[in-house]
């Protein structure tokens, strides 16, 4: 900035409490206006909530993509002094002449010369994994509980556990209620992160509950070119819910699954361990007849 | 109980004299694997069983469950051995008199056997019927012959004799050689040479080693592991265990998707019944070699089938894949060195050890050995598994052994490799299928899937479909998949929905060619295929669909309109009551007319609208805007005197 530009009234500078979006914007506005800025947060980094997240609401836009700009701004930024570690303590004065203090933890890196490769975390041979918090243990039903115990049980020895209880689990109880996750987490010593991944990744695990009789509608390249996407639409009318949805009464969970092997059958449709192969849109409303009255 | 190696060919000298003890009998093999199953064929068997138990002829005729036949647009079905008669489309009612007939009398039902297209006549022996004739099975040789579960019928058919030979006179460096002399190739679809990776593993030091046999059979459209494993289980059982004598494992996992769930049942007998002789555990045939087998389940997720996304999967972690090198081979699961192999790689093992690299080096071309089973499905007169020398052209399986196209269609493309594939079209009908020339037109062999398309399939739909399967499987993990796979299927969609602009196809060839490039696993790096074929031949349909609006197939939706010929309509009101949607306007016996605004284009009417009628037609493009059309319904009489009326009145003017 030249010198002919300074401002009519002379100003210092301002301090910005919390390093997040707002923070960040408001202190390169302010910094636009003339101003110094320190920017203070009290985690270990700038970034804030928003950096946390995929996207942001109402307008479903990728929040690295608003977030990265202002970041590498502010980090450049030479008027802005960024203060992590920090809490304020106190503030006195009056508008205009505010002194502020500052408790700031020590971070034992040298800021400046570190590039942020993370190499010392994973080389520290005590401090690098993360304390968890203690939690209380999982409170379940005394059936639910009896019977993921027995799963538990017969699979915590094996190598690689945790795929052959899921699945024990997902067939036992139809989906997975939180409880049941959090508890086989404790119980096998992974993560509930991890254990959730796990469990949302598959098609044949589900996280919310399922109607009694599971609709898998074959969308298979061979049932597909046979008209499967006009069956599906069938299914669909019959029942009144679109696909991934589930009646009201939780009889019916209309799914489309890739390839069920039956191509001689093609169209064709799995409820359970049934097979209904050579479908026609006319042998829908029968199907789901039948199955309404053995229900 | 543990077999010595003698023991083991007592046990198939017995095996064969029960066989040949049953000369004189007959037996009824029934085939259950899943799409017979699932058309009734347990119910077949329970029927025949009843029939057999009421004339009293148990010492005459078994009734047998087999695997899948292969034949499977035919099922329920049953042949008769060992006369090898073929009955298809059997129904349980159909039980006593077939079992009166043919048992009890000694004639054949002519009713139930395959009729010749061409002939018209039924043809008696399951080797004359083309579907069969041109088929060589290797792999599938045992293929509705033995009962699955019944390991004496494995040991009848030189069952086992493979890994005995090679564990008791092979050093695994020779059963190395040995295959890769015969020249095998990796089956799942890239077409890896099997021996060179087993050397690989084997040269590794560290311990211990793990085999995979990946039966984790997404492509849609493919079903060929399943029904080996639900006709010859001991097979792969067999070819495990010589695989891990040569590459030094001593435990094995079959990975098998969930959807198979009769085919996990079947393998789980057969690997209880080869530890109960000794033929898995410790000390195999008395050796000191030592291996054992279980089985993994899958959950429904296509990437698992990428062989470390595989490994993750089995380990527990989140089944994404990682960068390669290093290969599994060197750092597999558990860090160890690993080897994958598809499972009908690993069932070829014991037929290359027991009759030679050489004989098997003999089938197939020059590239390309022995045998590859395809499963051939779509808009194709005989739909089945069928298992032929590489090398077979395009033409002898979809004419001779598939038997042409249904309704005397036109013969439009043949989609191989499932998503990671591409169509060939039907100028390429005299291609040899091998792995190179299958790359060379922009296809690829994959897990063996054949999906025949007809002058119905709209190309465009086709890629849609399969960048939506992609799209919808991909794990994420790298963005030129997850962001390329939606990047695509916008613009297919916008194409399809008529919104297409010009430039997109060329939009959708560099895109495609940035996906290929910058993917890290083998399903963004081929999943760009299916668009990028059909584009090279079919790209004049793109165009239509663009420029013109118009769908040639009559397949997109928003692209056609439903009519109804009004001098065709008889006014019967069959489709006014089909109609969800109240769009047919009319009554009886007056011209019906369809509201477009209201239509949703779910064709029931022209479902039920009876075909020596075929009064409602499905148009698209230029020709939807000629046909003339009424503003509402009309007396069937009235209409006919105004069109006898306009031609004479016509014929005045002229």
């Amino acid at each position: 900035m030249s010198s002919n530009l300074i401002q009519p009234h002379p100003v210092g500078a301002a301090l910005v409490v919390g390093g997040g979006i707002g923070g960040m914007q408001a202190a390169l506005d302010l910094t636009g206006a003339g101003i110094k800025v320190y920017l203070s947060d009290n985690g270990p980094a700038i970034g804030g909530v928003m950096s946390q997240l995929d996207k942001t609401f109402p307008t479903n836009d990728c929040a690295m993509c608003t977030m990265a700009p202002r970041l590498v701004e502010v980090g450049r930024h030479r008027d802005i002094e960024v203060l992590t570690l920090s809490e304020v303590q106190s503030v006195r004065g009056t508008p205009g002449n505010f002194k502020v203090t500052l408790n700031r933890q020590p971070r034992y890196v040298d800021e400046k010369k570190c590039t942020g490769c993370g190499t010392c975390v994973s080389n520290c041979p005590t401090h690098n994994h993360v304390q968890p918090m203690p939690t209380p243990p999982v409170e379940l039903e005394p059936a639910t509980r009896e019977t993921l115990s027995g799963i538990v049980a017969r699979h915590k020895n094996r190598p690689g556990p945790l795929m052959p209880i899921l699945q024990e689990v997902n067939t036992a109880l139809n989906y997975f209620p939180e409880g049941a996750l959090r508890y086989v987490a404790q119980e096998t010593g992974y993560s509930v992160a991890d254990v959730y991944r796990i469990a949302t990744f598959y098609s044949s695990f589900s996280v919310v509950p399922r109607g009694k009789y599971v609709i898998n509608v074959c969308m298979g390249t061979t049932c597909y070119v046979q008209g499967s996407q006009r069956l599906m639409d069938k299914v669909s009318e019959v029942l009144k819910i679109k696909e991934d949805e589930t009646t009201p009464d939780m009889m019916f969970t209309l799914k489309g699954v890739r390839c069920i092997g039956c191509c001689g059958l093609a169209p064709a449709l799995t409820i359970g361990s049934e097979t209904y192969g050579k479908l026609t849109r006319q042998d829908i409303p029968d199907i789901v007849h039948k199955c309404q009255e053995v229900a | 109980m543990a077999l010595t190696l003698q023991e083991l060919h007592q046990k198939k000298d017995e095996a064969i004299k029960q066989v040949q003890l049953r000369g004189k009998t007959k037996d009824l093999m029934v085939c259950c694997g899943t799409g017979c199953v699932a058309g009734g064929a347990f119910k077949l068997k329970d029927a025949l069983d009843k029939e057999v138990a009421a004339k009293g002829l148990g010492d005459q005729v078994r009734v047998v469950a087999t695997g899948c036949n292969g034949f499977c647009g035919q099922g329920p079905l049953a042949v008769v051995m060992p006369d090898e008669t073929f009955y298809g489309w059997l129904k349980p009612e159909n039980a006593s008199t077939l079992i009166e007939e043919h048992i009890v009398k000694g004639t054949p039902v002519k009713k139930y056997m395959f009729v010749s297209p061409e002939t018209k006549q039924p043809i008696p022996s399951l080797q004359d019927i083309p579907f069969f004739h041109k088929q060589m099975p290797v792999v599938l040789r045992n293929k509705g012959l033995i009962d699955p579960e019944k390991i004496d019928d494995y040991f009848a058919r030189d069952g086992y004799q493979g890994m005995g030979l090679a564990l008791t006179s092979m050093t695994p460096e020779q059963v190395i050689d040995q295959i890769t002399r015969a020249g095998l190739r990796g089956r799942g679809g890239a077409g890896f040479p099997t021996g060179t990776k087993w050397k690989i593993c084997r040269a590794e030091k560290k311990t211990p080693k793990y085999l995979i046999g990946n039966c984790d059979e997404g492509d849609p459209g493919a079903y060929m592991d399943r029904s080996l494993l639900e006709s010859d289980p001991h097979s792969l059982v067999e070819g495990m265990t010589i695989a891990a004598y040569a590459i030094g494992a001593a435990q094995g996992y079959v990975y098998v998707r969930t959807e198979y769930p009769l085919a996990r049942q079947r393998l789980q007998k057969a690997i209880d019944d080869a530890r109960a002789c000794g033929l898995l555990g410790q000390n195999i045939l008395s050796t000191k070699f030592a291996f054992d087998l279980e089985i993994r389940e899958g959950s429904g997720a296509f990437v698992c089938g990428e062989e470390t996304s595989l490994i993750h999967s089995i380990e527990g972690n989140s089944p994404e894949p990682t960068q390669r090198p290093p290969f599994p081979a060197q750092v597999g699961l558990w860090g160890c060195p690993t080897i994958i192999n598809n499972v009908e790689t690993l069932a070829n093992v014991p037929q290359i050890i027991t009759r030679g690299a050489e004989w098997f080096a003999g089938i197939g071309t020059a590239t390309s050995k022995g045998t590859k089973i395809f499963s051939l499905v779509g808009k194709i007169n005989n739909t089945g598994l069928i298992e032929v020398p590489m090398g077979i052209t395009l033409r002898d399986v979809v004419y001779k052994i598939g038997g042409g196209i249904p309704d005397n269609k036109q013969f439009k493309a043949v989609q191989t490799g499932g998503p990671s594939g591409g169509c060939i079209p039907s100028k390429f009908i005299d291609l040899p299928i091998d792995y190179e020339s299958l790359k060379e037109v922009g296809s690829m062999m994959g897990s063996g899937g054949m999906i025949v398309m007809d002058e119905d399939t709209c190309m465009v739909d086709v890629s849609k479909f399969f960048i939506q399967f992609t799209n919808d499987e991909s794990c994420g993990k790298c963005s030129a998949c997850r962001e390329g796979s939606e990047a695509l299927l916008e613009v297919l969609t916008r194409i399809s929905d008529g919104n297409g602009r010009e430039g997109d196809v060329e939009f959708l060839e560099e895109l495609g060619e940035a996906i290929k490039d910058a993917s890290m696993c083998g399903l963004g790096q081929t999943l760009p295929n299916p668009v990028l074929s059909t584009i090279k031949y079919f790209k004049d349909e793109y165009v239509a669909h663009i420029a013109e609006k118009n769908c040639p197939a009559k397949v997109c939706k928003p692209l056609i309109k439903y009519y109804i010929d009004p001098d065709k309509c008889p006014g019967c009101t069959l489709c006014l009551k089909a109609c969800p949607g109240g769009a047919v306007k009319g009554s009886n016996k007056h011209v019906h007319v369809i509201d477009q605004d209201t239509c949703t284009k779910c064709g029931e009417c022209l479902e039920v609208c009876p075909p020596k009628v075929g009064a409602i037609v499905k148009l698209s493009g230029k020709e939807a805007l000629y046909l003339q059309s009424l503003a509402a319904p009309v007396p069937v009489k009235e209409w006919k005197a105004r069109r006898a009326e306009e031609k004479r009145s016509g014929v005045q003017n002229q």
